[in-house]
């Protein structure tokens, strides 16, 4: 599979992976900027699975998550990952949006 | 080096990328935890320093209900004493918010509290559904690199309520230091709990701890009991209140006449826990009834005493005077100094009177107004009502006589009496000394009149009158016990 030749097409919901520690200020203003930006900008194209690592660490493997806020972005490919509380809409719709 | 592999190139970068991403997200504080491998190679959420984390197992730990909010009102934790206190359930507290379980006026302040809490410590009461009072503090919090509200939530129910509990018994008190009446409390076992101040009127001990029938030892009346206070409170303590029962108190150091009365004592409406004494000092109605006795057999002896001086009157009169005219006149003029005396006798109590004052009462009507025929000279004193009604006698008898033959029944004539006060001598005398009047001779029979002048004095060995007629004018001695004469 060669990644850049795989635009995102308006047929293939974006899969979001939002992994938290608990109920850390930045993991609950991650989940809340998260649904706002994708309420906004990606109306009914969008799944979000929110990952707590404090209930689950070992699930941190699958993405080799290190710090805590980080949102992945699972589909489509390729992988990207956005760390931090999300806070920064800008930066976050260009990381979400950018088809490499 | 051969040509490289343009995926695993990408893949490197991606993961530089990666790690710069990470740096960068860690230095502006960005994230708040971390996943380690701990040396079991297995992952672990670590939290930074300054995160909530140990914040939430403090506030876990504590008894009041706490929760954080984010500067915009988000609930970011709230611990499981905070869902106690409002009936909620963690799950329950996280999704629907502490304002779900308020009425609105206490939601409204809670709001409020969450919205100035940012800025400055507030705090206020409000009820929750149950009726528990509670206090809400908010004030700032920061939660790692966040600004956050931390609001408590203190149950004060017990403490209020136990506030109006020491309001009412300071009451109760109060009211019981204020009585005038002597009140004692006692419990069960007649031993006193409470006794206020007026208590010390009769036991000059602290009666607190002791048994009221030992404790305060009575004397009833007609009462063959050795203890007639236990009997007393026994009683109230039965259910059956004691009223006014008279006892005396022979160790009491002022009120030693009582009436006293016990009711069972019963809060709210409970069983009886005790009995309350109020003891009521009789002392002073003891010696206002004691007075009145006396007062009353007073009384009774001075009117027997002038019932029989009238009658004695009346009798010397009947025998002297010839006429039934001057029977009348001598007679009423009689009882006339009598009611003189006794008016200024009445006016001051019958405590003691001035011999002037008598002088001017009984000779006075006798002289007609503005001559200066009566001279009196010498130290006045106070005489007793006994001396005075004498006196008054016999002053009577001297003015008539005056009048009738004697300076006062010539323009000119004058009567000096001389005041003569010895503190030597038994008793006081006054000289009446008739001048410029007609010539006297001795009179050839003697009346009722001159009995009186020369016997109304005698009822003592001091006291008594000499009656003399020199030719220029009558003259008389009258001598007042000292007994009668009130100490200056």
């Amino acid at each position: 599979m060669v990644e850049n030749v795989n635009p995102i097409t308006p047929a293939e919901p974006t899969k979001l992976v939002l992994y938290v520690a608990g109920q850390t200020p930045k993991s609950v203003s991650a989940i809340e900027n998260l649904e706002r930006i994708c309420a906004e900008h990606l109306p009914g194209r969008y799944r979000i699975e929110v990952v707590d690592l404090r209930k689950s660490p070992q699930l941190a493997r699958e993405h080799n998550i290190i710090a805590i806020p980080t949102l992945v972005r699972e589909l489509p490919t390729p992988i990207r990952k956005i760390i931090g509380d999300l806070s920064d809409s800008e930066k976050v719709l260009v990381h979400l949006k950018i088809g490499d | 080096m051969g040509q490289e592999n343009p995926s695993l190139t990408a893949e490197l970068r991606r993961r530089l990328e990666e790690a710069e991403e990470t740096i960068r997200a860690i230095r502006e504080g960005e994230i708040d935890a971390l996943v380690i491998r701990n040396p079991a190679s297995e992952e672990e959420v670590f939290t930074l320093e300054g995160g909530p984390e140990p914040f939430r197992a403090f506030m876990e730990a504590m008894d009041l209900g706490a929760a954080a909010f984010d500067a915009e009102g988000r609930m970011l934790y709230a611990n499981s004493a905070l869902g106690e206190l409002l009936g909620l359930t963690a799950d329950e507290l996280l999704v629907r918010g502490v304002c779900s379980a308020l009425d609105p006026v206490a939601a409204s302040t809670v709001r409020t509290l969450i919205a100035d809490g940012g800025k400055i410590k507030s705090s206020a009461e409000i009820v929750v559904g149950d009726g528990r009072h509670v206090q809400v503090s908010a004030s700032p919090l920061r939660v790692g690199v966040t600004d956050a509200v931390a609001v408590t939530f203190t149950d004060i129910t017990h403490r209020i309520r136990e506030r109006a509990i020491q309001e009412s018994e300071r009451a109760a008190l109060a009211i019981l230091a204020s009585a005038n009446e002597a009140v004692i409390v006692c419990d069960l076992h007649g031993r006193i709990t409470h006794a206020n101040a007026a208590v010390d009127a009769i036991s000059a001990e602290n009666l607190v701890g002791k048994t009221f029938g030992t404790a305060v030892r009575l004397a009833v009346p007609g009462s063959t009991n050795p203890q007639p206070g236990a009997e007393i409170v026994a009683l109230a303590i039965a259910g059956s209140p004691v009223q006014g029962i008279e006892a005396f108190a022979p160790d009491a150091p002022k009120c030693k006449d009582l009436l006293i009365s016990a009711a069972p004592l019963r809060i709210g409406s409970d069983a009886i826990s005790g009995c309350v004494v109020t003891m009521v000092d009789l002392s002073q109605r003891k010696r206002l009834e004691q007075q009145q006795l006396l007062l009353m057999g007073e009384l009774d002896h001075r009117v027997k005493n002038t019932l029989a001086l009238v009658l004695s009157i009346a009798n010397r009169t009947a025998n002297s005077e010839e006429t039934v005219n001057g029977f009348q006149t001598a007679f009423s003029g009689r009882i006339q100094a009598l009611a003189a005396t006794h008016n200024i006798l009445a006016e001051c109590s019958w405590a003691s009177v001035r011999v002037g004052e008598v002088l001017h009462q009984e000779v006075g009507p006798f002289i007609s107004s503005g001559e200066n025929r009566l001279r009196v000279s010498g130290p006045d004193v106070r005489i007793l009502p006994r001396a005075a009604i004498a006196l008054g006698l016999v002053l009577h008898e001297l003015a008539t006589n005056a009048v009738k033959y004697g300076a006062l029944s010539s323009p000119a004539g004058i009567v000096a009496v001389r005041l003569t006060d010895d503190p030597a001598s038994p008793y006081f005398s006054l000289e009446w000394r008739e001048t410029d009047g007609p010539t006297v001779a001795e009179p050839s029979r003697f009346g009722f009149g001159q009995t009186v002048i020369t016997r109304s004095l005698q009822y003592s060995v001091d006291g008594g009158a000499v009656l003399e007629y020199p030719a220029e004018g009558v003259r008389c001695i009258m001598r007042i016990p000292r007994a009668d004469v009130v100490a200056a």
